[in-house]
């Protein structure tokens, strides 16, 4: 079976700067992580290949080039070869552009089956998946919190997706995309001892618009479809404040507030 | 004359109204024609509020069927060519809104939580990655304008009734989708953090979240939580107040150990009273309460619930 797992690195949210001349996240000054929703599609796609040793796991991410020792620390996990769209032109592309981009190179990997995470910790959107399956031409499903192992096969799987208010099992036809969230339950192992230092270079390929050929306008922050253009602070309706230090006089003060307020 | 379309999804028809407050705040000086588009869901709640309600039955369209909604949803805009539509971010929502937008190469905002119309130049407003400011986002190019709202930020004011004209969709081209729904089961839900009325909420200060039941529950409320408390796995998601949890309006909050991050405050609506506990008073949460402790957020509840009963047996 060949899986493809869509995988983005995500600033680590509490750390990260923002450049507000151009209203973008600056990633090559930020600590990156993996996107926690896809770490658990990498759990998946690697708890299937060791149940089926023949299984092929491709990654594909677009990123800043910053990222590359963290990708090489994912191919030393076992993945087969991992993918990075990575090219200044591509700077500050919004989903529309980011789906186009990816969907460009994953069309011409074979694959049964697109795994990906369902949010990304840092927009937030779960714009990516959705407009890759559209771009591709796929069934699609969000949400995913469980998948069936024995019933993961080359022509269909049975998945579990979370609602708001009720979880509803599918069986899906494949190849199709997948969406996993933070819910499920499949780890990313560490690196192995012996492999910490393994070489993985020819595994590792770079795709920049030399390769994709896109013309520069359909690309980055002109090719996006939205744009960013203030930002500006949120005017709070502050309130008239009393601060009390948590002694007996404060706890009379919030006990009295409560009271006449009917609260209690 | 503006034409916009509203999705209707089964089962949310009353928070649905909440898209034509948006619609409102997108065109405020124009004539506005709303479509709400129906697919196998009940319309009572918006017949006599949006001008014309399109109907599709087909009950082998099955829920969560991205690829044969999407087709539907394309088909009709090139019926009826929108300038606008405008999504529930349910999670059915959240699936195939992207997908139209890409199929009609559009741009799509997520969360909008205020909109802005300088002459024409519409700023779609959502709170930036940093937490600390909002950011305007402009659609770009021929359109639609396409945005999804989470439930309760927005509120339906309208009370004027419109007659609506009831539109069967016949002869629409669509797939359906190689997916089957096998089975449901109705998740276990304690409370909706929407409904109640007092929230004693837990953040990244408040080390122990179990102990704020007992205050909750001598307030007659909930605990809910900041998503610092969430992602660390201690409290389920349902519970969430925020951007990306759900937007509340209880009439007391008490914010125990809670920064006030934009993202978190965005899910606080109309809210009449707010209490915050921190230990640095002057947090952001502090600012929007009316009343501040400021100090260790549990030996504060601890107190507090003690002094509560001590007024019961008075
Ligand atoms: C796209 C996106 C969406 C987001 N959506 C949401 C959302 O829906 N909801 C949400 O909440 N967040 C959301 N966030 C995260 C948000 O930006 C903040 O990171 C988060 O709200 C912080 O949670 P916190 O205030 O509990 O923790 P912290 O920021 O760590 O703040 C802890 C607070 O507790 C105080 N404190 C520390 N110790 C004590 C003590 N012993 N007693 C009392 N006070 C103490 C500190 O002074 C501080 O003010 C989102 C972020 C992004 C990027
Ligand atoms: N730049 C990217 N590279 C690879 N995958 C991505 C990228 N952006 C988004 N994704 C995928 O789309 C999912 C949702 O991301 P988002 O739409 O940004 O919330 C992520 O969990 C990833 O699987």
């Amino acid at each position: 079976m060949r899986i493809v797992c869509v995988v983005k690195f995500v600033p680590d949210v509490d750390n990260f700067t923002y450049n507000y001349e151009t209203h973008t996240i600056e990633r090559e000054h930020s600590p990156m992580l993996i996107n926690p929703d896809d770490a658990r599609a990498l759990g998946f796609a690697l708890t299937m290949k060791k149940r089926e040793p023949q299984t092929c796991i491709e990654v594909v991410t677009m990123a800043p080039r910053s990222v590359i020792p963290q990708l090489e620390d994912i191919l030393r996990l076992g993945f087969d070869s991992a993918t990075l769209i990575s090219d200044q032109l591509f700077a500050g592309s919004d989903t529309y552009v980011t789906s186009k981009l990816l969907s460009s190179v994953i069309r011409k990997i074979p694959y049964d089956c697109i795994l990906s995470g369902t949010h990304a910790i840092d927009g937030d959107t779960s714009h990516v998946p959705s407009q890759i399956a559209q771009s591709l031409d796929l069934d699609h499903l969000n949400f995913i919190h469980h998948i069936e192992e024995e019933r993961f096969t080359c022509s269909s799987a049975v998945v579990e997706v979370e609602g708001e208010s009720s979880y509803t099992t599918f069986e899906i036809a494949l190849p199709a995309l997948l969406s996993l969230t933070r819910e499920s339950a499949y780890r990313l192992p560490y690196v192995r001892y012996k492999n910490l230092n393994l070489d993985v270079s020819e595994r590792l390929h770079i795709l920049t618009n030399e390769q994709l050929g896109f013309d520069p306008a359909e690309v980055g922050l002109s090719g996006s479809r939205t744009q960013v253009v203030s930002t500006h602070t949120k005017e709070h309706m502050t309130r008239r404040k009393k601060v009390v230090k948590s002694d007996d006089e404060g706890i009379e003060v919030i006990y009295t507030f409560l009271k006449s307020n009917g609260f209690i | 004359m503006k034409k916009v379309l509203v999705y209707v999804e089964d089962g949310y028809a009353q928070e649905s109204l909440s898209l034509l407050e948006a619609v409102r705040q997108l065109y405020p000086d124009q004539h506005v024609e709303t479509y709400a588009l129906l697919i196998n869901s009940d319309a009572s709640a918006i017949d006599g509020v949006c001008d014309v309600l399109l109907t599709l039955e087909d009950g082998t369209l099955q829920p969560f069927d991205q690829k044969g909604l999407c087709d539907v949803f394309t088909s009709v805009h090139t019926r009826y060519s929108f300038d606008a539509i405008l999504f529930l971010a349910t999670p059915m929502g959240r699936c195939i809104a992207p997908s139209v937008s890409m199929r009609l190469e559009t741009g799509l905002v997520a969360d909008v939580t205020a909109i802005a119309n300088d002459d024409g130049q519409i700023s779609l407003i959502r709170p930036a990655y940093s937490g600390k400011i909002m950011a305007g986002i402009r659609i770009k190019g021929e359109g639609p304008v396409m945005m999804s709202i989470r439930i309760g930020v927005f509120t339906y004011q309208g009370t004027d009734t419109v007659q609506s004209t009831n539109i069967g969709l016949e002869g629409l081209d669509y797939r359906h989708g190689n997916i089957k729904v096998m089975g449901t089961k109705e998740k276990k839900i304690p409370y909706d953090i929407r409904e109640s009325d007092v929230l004693i909420s837990g953040g990244a200060g408040c080390s122990d979240m179990e102990s704020l039941q007992d205050l909750a529950d001598l307030l007659g409320g909930h605990v809910s939580a900041s998503r610092a408390v969430v992602d660390k796995g201690i409290v389920p998601r349902a519970i969430q107040v925020g951007q990306s949890g759900k937007t509340v309006s209880p009439s007391l909050y008490i914010a125990l150990g809670i920064h006030g991050a934009l993202q978190h405050v965005e899910g606080l609506k109309d809210i009449p009273h707010i209490i915050s506990v921190n230990t640095n008073k002057d947090a952001p949460i502090c600012s929007i309460s009316d009343i501040v402790v400021e100090g260790d957020a549990l030996p504060f509840v601890a107190k507090l619930i003690r002094r509560i009963k001590e007024g019961q047996q008075r």
